[in-house]
């Protein structure tokens, strides 16, 4: 016997509809807990999942490598170190810290939203954890549409919510749909959305908002590192920052938003910047033994030959005396450029380091990306330089300064974009 | 074979209706091109050397060195004196985003290769006609180093028929005039040919959009030539939607909806061939000078049909510059029934962008941030 099933046009729609009514309900219970207690009981899910032995962790790692491009090394050594960086007692207290008002007075109190929508974005897990559980700690119910990219971390971070706290677990709930789909529009009902996105999705989802809707978006960012004079600094100095940066490289081959796509070298003699780039090719070698790069599309592969065939070009055919040189491995390029014009980066363990004779000249280098720097590696500096270097990169977006080998274990309190974690997505009202 | 007994071939070539595709030719003048390119041209050469490829030890035509369209933006690839130059043809950009450049000192290979793709591919029955054509694309006057808009003038001066002109003007569309002329057409029973940048039909699409269902239908026979991405310059639509909606806003079968694929930095357009073969499946046709090789981006060999890999042409139009180009698109190989290559496919490079996270290769992030002022 055939088993006819058939799928109606507006299934996804009422799925939604029926799991927002599970939240509204939800929403009561999960209000109804004291913002401490909610607190402590989501830093508590956070810690089974930070535990040097947590089965959701392993578990995610099996599901993520099997589903994703990346290898599993890649994928555990990416989880294990981003997670340990997430200390449970941090997320506590950044909540007291960013809450103080509410906690410590009468006057002030939180008005949760009644479900907040989450718009997940790329394919990395963390960002998608950590969405969820600030609007559970603010007392608003979640409704999380998973990307197709990642369809695991949404069921197995429910499944640790219930394990800690059914309230908890059920104000939570998600669904995987296409965004041609009509349930996409419900979606953008929400009094709170989060969307993570292409520059294009989030100026096409912010048109489509209401003023009176609260929404935050993060788009297109990216990471750089920067080091200072390489031809006064030791070989081990200079090894020890290629070997850190190549881990930055190689976690998540380099396809989220805390990957460097550039290194810019500060004041450096041609014969260092060298010397430096063979030691960035050698440490990305070493590095793909132990984290092998995971599958590339066809369009990552021709980007990357293409711009792996333009620098061939410019460096035989420049007789400038400090020539783009080109460091090609089976599954990692890195291109050491004649000067810092803005150039494609085809990501998936495409490195370009580019020289600037001064602080001044990065700043001009970084022009066109005004507003949209991430995280920034530094090395190689004094602290007065260090410092003049932070203020000038804070005017480009720079969230977080921090040692190579770092850039992609913030810790969890790190102000995404430069936002407190809590705030934008909390609504306050004021008795006086 | 010198550089001037090469060009005299290929003009008598071009001149040959139907098109007559010619193996051995093409081999032979790929193989005679290359040699002359190589002598000529000194980065290429350095390029090749490094490659460890030079024309005694280049045997076949897919063996010649292809450059990626960006060296047009790092070296002035000609094989003249660059004070020969008559024309430079410019891709678009800004002061960040470094212009490619295509230097000519002759125009008579490029004008004479452009007029017969386009007889054969888009004018078809109508060569000679004088059809009225109307072009949705800045006039030459005002963008002197656009291809496509010399691309334009020159079928104007060549093929066009009393009425004919620009409706794009200072970015303005002008449908007043865009429609005068339609209306024109219709009145005397004689087909319109609009022709433009994909962008410059979207935004008609847009301003249009409150018309009558059969305000803006064409004459029989009229047709549409639609070109170029977007370039943030438009909402973006794909192809297959653009062409559908084109059809029912004009009235007119899909199959007179042709889309040229080309760049700057090439001699030679490749259209779409649903004119010349509306019953076959649509795909892109290329002129018997020039052939379009579909290759592994990891192992630069060539795929077999179906397969999706990067675009490398080798245009022998490109007899001043560079002849072998490997582009960033995607595309297929198409074939017939008997299993010959009959076409390509171009493919978007899009995809999946929705689905990307915070992190973004910098190609569209410096694309966006050229659209958009700092803030």
């Amino acid at each position: 016997m055939t088993r006819l099933e058939i799928e109606w046009p507006d299934a996804m729609e009422e799925r939604l509809r029926a799991a927002r009514g599970r939240l509204e309900i939800a929403g009561e219970a999960l209000r109804a807990m004291s913002l401490e207690a909610r607190s402590n009981s989501t830093a508590r899910v956070l810690a089974s999942w930070t535990a040097p032995d947590s089965p959701w962790r392993r578990e995610l790692v099996t599901a993520v490598a099997a589903d994703s491009p990346f290898h599993e090394n890649t994928v555990r050594e990416g989880l294990d170190s981003a997670l340990r960086a997430w200390k449970p007692d941090v997320l506590v207290t950044c909540v007291r810290r960013e809450l103080s008002a509410v906690l410590q007075s009468d006057e002030l109190v939180l008005s949760p939203f009644a479900w907040t929508a989450i718009l997940a974005g790329g394919n990395i897990p963390m960002p998608t954890m950590l969405s969820v559980l600030l609007p559970l700690i603010l007392g608003s119910p979640v409704l999380l549409r998973e990307t197709s990219n990642d369809n695991t971390t949404a069921a197995l971070l429910k499944r640790s919510l219930e394990a800690e706290n059914e309230t908890l677990a059920r104000a939570f709930e998600h669904l995987a749909f296409k965004a041609e789909d009509p349930a996409f529009e419900l979606m953008l009902e929400a009094p709170c959305i989060v969307a993570t996105g292409s520059d294009e999705t989030i100026r096409s989802l912010s048109s489509r908002i209401r003023p009176d809707q609260r929404f935050l978006a993060y788009g297109h960012r990216f990471s750089i590192g920067v080091l200072g004079a390489l031809h006064r600094l030791d070989e081990e100095t200079i090894q020890q920052a290629a070997t850190g940066f190549a881990l930055d490289v190689a976690r998540w081959d380099q396809t989220g938003c805390l990957s460097p796509v550039v290194l810019y070298l500060v004041d450096s003699e041609p014969s260092a910047r060298q010397f430096f780039a063979g030691a960035m090719s050698d440490a990305l070698e070493r590095i793909s033994a132990q984290l092998p790069r995971g599958e590339i599309t066809t369009a990552v592969a021709a980007s990357q030959t293409t711009e792996r065939t333009e620098a061939r070009m410019r460096q035989a055919a420049n007789d400038s005396a400090v020539p783009t040189m080109s460091f090609e491995g089976e599954d990692y390029t890195v291109v050491l450029e004649a000067n810092a014009e803005p150039r494609p980066a085809p990501l998936h363990r495409f490195l370009r380091l580019m020289p600037v004779d001064s602080l001044e000249e990065l700043t001009r280098a970084l022009g066109p990306f005004r507003g949209q720097l991430s995280n920034v590696a530094l090395a190689g500096f004094s602290p007065d330089e260090a410092d003049a270097l932070r203020l000038g990169l804070m005017a480009f977006g720079a969230s977080r300064f921090t040692t190579p080998g770092r850039l992609q274990t913030p810790p969890v309190d790190w102000p995404h974009d430069g936002m407190p974690l809590l705030s934008p997505i909390a609504r306050f009202v004021q008795s006086d | 074979m010198n550089r001037s007994e090469i060009e005299t071939e290929l003009l008598e070539w071009m001149q040959q209706t139907p098109w007559r595709p010619d193996p051995p030719r093409f081999e032979r003048l790929a193989l005679a091109l290359f040699r002359f390119q190589y002598d000529s041209c000194e980065p290429y050469a350095r390029f090749c050397r490094s490659l460890e490829k030079s024309p005694a030890n280049v045997d076949r035509f897919d063996e010649i060195p292809a450059v990626p369209t960006g060296a047009f933006k790092e070296f002035d690839l000609c094989c003249f004196d660059l004070d020969a130059t008559i024309q430079t043809f410019r891709t678009s950009g800004t002061s960040i985003d470094r212009r490619g450049r295509l230097h000519l000192d002759s125009l008579r290979l490029y004008e004479a290769s452009l007029l017969s793709s386009l007889r054969e591919t888009f004018l078809c029955e109508l060569r000679g006609q004088q059809p009225l054509m109307r072009f949705l694309a800045p006039s030459k006057e005002e963008a002197p180093d656009s291809s496509l808009s010399h691309m334009f003038a020159t079928l104007l001066a060549a093929e066009a028929g009393a009425g004919s002109g620009f409706d794009l003007r200072h970015g303005q569309l002008d449908l007043d005039s865009l429609d005068r002329a339609r209306q024109a057409a219709g009145q005397g029973g004689k087909p319109i040919l609009i022709l433009g940048t994909s962008f410059a039909f979207v935004h008609f699409l847009d301003a249009t959009a409150e018309s009558g269902p059969d305000a803006w239908t064409l004459p029989e026979h009229s047709r549409v030539m639609e070109t170029g991405g977007f370039k943030g310059l438009s909402r973006e639509v794909p192809r297959e939607v653009l062409r559908g909606e084109l059809a029912r806003r004009f009235g007119i079968p899909e199959s007179s909806i042709v889309n040229q694929y080309g760049m700057t930095e090439l001699g030679s357009q490749f259209y779409d061939s649903t004119r010349l073969d509306p019953a076959g499946p649509r795909r892109k046709l290329a002129p018997p000078w020039a052939r379009v090789r579909i290759v592994d981006p990891a192992t630069g060999h060539d795929l077999t049909p179906g397969e999706v890999g990067m675009v490398v042409i080798h245009d022998l139009a490109n007899t001043g510059s560079i002849a072998a180009i490997q582009t960033a698109d995607l595309g297929r190989a198409i074939c017939n029934a008997e299993d010959e290559t009959i076409g390509f496919d171009v493919l978007g490079r899009l995809e999946g962008a929705e689905e990307r996270g915070c992190s973004i290769a910098t190609d569209v992030m410096l694309a966006a941030s050229l659209r958009e002022p700092p803030r």
